[in-house]
């Protein structure tokens, strides 16, 4: 999502945006990044698919991943916790939320 | 709640290179208090008001943005939102966006209309949805897109030095996914079944809204047609029932019956009137009171003499919808019967005489509180208008089932008002009329006059349900009315301290609250917290240290904070 795109770099992050499942994996072998922002819903492979496949690769298994569930949507929390999220934000979210998440997910300490 | 008059006045006072001493001194004021007034920390009406438009010669309408207060009250209701909530304390004065660049607090107003109308949708579905897989994905594509929306508003509202060229590409992607919502949820409609499609909307109501504030409630094409109903029907005597149904049996071979046995339509509805269009047969229930029969009677000649008098209106442009422009249709019917009922020159000149007095006025036509008090809102033909009323109507479970907005009045759209108004005050003494001054915070104040009625019932076995009708002026006007006798209008105590309702109410101090403030400044948070403080507690939703309540907070004129 490019408003999530550009809020993230804003933050002061480099950000690299896929837009399905099956790049979000790619994308995670290729970049090594230090933190994964996935949607529950993704087209070609759901955002469970990956979460399961990240933690299934030893070289991720501790990967930080954080999780966009759908409000009203309990069994995605359910469902993404047992598979090994590390945190979560409901949509509609708040910018602020999702930057604060990362940056608690990242151990970087929140500014003022 | 009141206009940011102020602004008006330093910007045309500027404009014309006039010094506020200067104006002062023309309006016969100190410049000290002309500096209160331009500030909005005074009211000003009346005299001082008609001095200061002729100095800086303007209108009073433009002066007072009459048109804008619609608008004001979108804004607030749009500021009022938990999505802004944080935004809050800087949104204080931002009202003032209505007089300094009204086409972008038309275009905010708009986009949280377009933003709660996504909201309900997705709200009201998910729970329909959580269990049904076929949905779901389309559930997500809602949520996807309000994400997007917000997000997208965040940023163009956080986000100081944004880039022109990145400022409108998250404008353009607001829009695109307004549209594309609008889609997904027409969608997302057409799987249910058809009563949850005709269930009234947020959007054709307030359509119907729209319209009925642009005509100012006053259809003048509508009450040329009535004067020449009236002049048909008055051939076969003074206008009441046995004319308006000899004129029907003449023109349309209406017939005209009562029984007192009950009448269910097709989906089992009950009614206490309907016109079988196929038999040319108007029946009403024995039960029904004389006021009813002849205003139906003359809604039903409406429809059928001047039908496409009535299509002409709903033409207008705020009717998007054939829901929007069905109700309409049903209001114009009722507001054209009303102008044949109570001739606009005749009901104006009786009203004036006998002070707006309904019960008065009822026995004069032989009508109900509810028709009365419906016509007289409804006189504002420019040049010849009464005083200016708003309408509420209310059933027993406090909610608003009609509503005629009064310009300057903030009347929550639908859902419930204040409890402390004399509206539910009436239900504690049906059929008798309860007055009240009521106080907004912004030190706007109105008179308030209600009166719960029932219906009369059509058996033992019939429940009597009371509905509540309250017609409320500016305490300003409240002297030419008869509901003022006795009442010192300029006694603080005297007056309710009220708001327009619990969710979108700033006071603090209310002990009838029944439910949290999502207004800027919030309300009592008393009500959610547990009497024991615990450790692990997280802080309250609305934080107490911000419970300080000075003038500035939440409205301007101070007494009522």
């Amino acid at each position: 999502m490019e408003s999530l795109d550009f809020i993230l770099r804003r933050a002061g992050w480099s950000i690299v945006a896929v837009t399905d499942g099956e790049a979000a994996l790619e994308a995670v072998r290729r970049h090594e990044p230090r933190l994964v922002v996935l949607d529950v819903m993704l087209p070609r492979l759901s955002g469970f698919e990956v979460l399961k496949q990240i933690r299934a690769d030893s070289l991720t298994s501790n990967l930080p991943v954080l999780i966009l569930t759908a409000k009203g949507q309990q069994q995605d929390r359910r469902v993404a916790e047992e598979l090994g999220a590390d945190r979560f934000v409901t949509k509609p979210y708040a910018n602020a939320d999702v930057v604060e998440a990362v940056r608690s997910l990242l151990g970087e300490k929140l500014t003022g | 709640m009141r206009a940011p008059i102020g602004i008006r006045i330093s910007s045309r006072r500027k404009a014309l290179g006039i010094s506020q001493a200067e104006l002062a001194r023309r309006a016969g004021i100190s410049p000290s208090y002309l500096n209160l007034i331009e500030r909005n920390r005074r009211d000003v009406g009346g005299r001082l008001l008609r001095r200061l438009a002729d100095e800086l010669t303007m209108d009073i309408a433009t002066l007072t943005g009459e048109s804008e207060h619609r608008l004001i009250a979108d804004l607030d209701e749009a500021f009022a939102d938990p999505v802004l909530s944080e935004l809050s304390a800087e949104l204080a004065g931002a009202r003032d966006l209505v007089a300094v660049n009204p086409a972008a607090a038309a275009a905010i107003a708009r986009l949280h209309r377009a933003y709660l109308g996504a909201v309900a949708s997705a709200d009201d579905y998910a729970n329909r949805l959580r269990s049904d897989p076929l949905f779901s994905q389309l559930l997500h594509r809602i949520l996807s897109g309000i994400t997007a929306m917000r997000s997208g508003a965040e940023i163009l509202e956080d986000v100081p030095d944004l880039e022109e060229s990145d400022r409108r590409h998250f404008l353009a992607s607001i829009t695109r996914e307004a549209r594309g919502l609008g889609e997904v949820a027409r969608n997302l409609i057409g799987e249910f079944d058809r009563q949850a499609q005709d269930r009234r909307s947020l959007s054709p109501v307030r359509e119907l809204d729209d319209l009925i504030f642009e005509k100012d409630n006053y259809f003048s094409d509508l009450e040329a047609v009535a004067a020449t109903l009236r002049a048909e029907i008055e051939t076969a005597g003074p206008v009441g029932e046995p004319a308006l149904a000899a004129a029907l049996a003449r023109r349309f071979g209406v017939r005209v019956e009562r029984t007192p046995e009950p009448w269910s339509d097709p989906e089992g509805f009950p009614g206490q009137y309907r016109f079988d269009a196929a038999a040319r047969v108007m029946w009403f229930q024995t039960s029904t009171i004389a006021a009813t029969r002849q205003f139906q009677l003359a809604r039903l000649y409406a429809e059928l003499a001047a039908r496409d008098a009535i299509e002409a209106e709903i033409r207008s442009p705020p009717l998007t919808s054939d829901t929007a422009r069905r109700l309409a249709f049903l209001a114009l019917s009722s507001y054209l019967a009303g102008a044949v009922v109570f001739p606009y020159d005749r009901f104006l000149a009786d009203a004036e005489r006998l002070r707006y007095d309904v019960e008065a006025l009822r026995q004069l036509y032989t009508a109900s509180f509810e028709q009365v008090a419906h016509r007289l809102v409804t006189l504002r033909r420019p040049g010849a208008s009464g005083v200016p009323f708003g309408f509420l109507r209310a059933d027993p479970a406090g909610r608003l089932t009609k509503h005629f907005p009064l310009p300057g009045l903030l009347l929550p759209g639908s859902g419930h008002a204040c409890p402390r108004w004399a509206l539910y005050d009436a239900f504690r003494s049906p059929g008798a009329l309860v007055r009240q001054v009521a106080g907004f915070s912004d030190g706007s104040r109105y008179l308030f006059v209600a009166k719960a009625t029932a219906r009369r019932p059509a058996s033992y076995a019939d429940r009597t349900i009371h509905i509540s009708v309250m017609l409320a002026c500016d305490a300003l006007h409240a002297d030419r009315t008869v509901y003022a006798a006795g009442l010192d209008l300029n006694n603080l105590e005297a007056t309710t301290p009220v708001g327009p309702a619990c969710r979108l109410c700033t006071r603090r101090d209310c002990a009838d609250r029944q439910e949290e403030s999502m207004a800027p400044g919030g309300g009592a948070a008393a009500i959610r917290v547990p009497m024991v403080p615990r450790d692990f507690d997280q802080e309250p939703a609305f934080g107490l240290d911000a419970a300080v309540a000075d003038g500035e907070t939440g409205g301007k004129g101070g007494h009522w904070q």
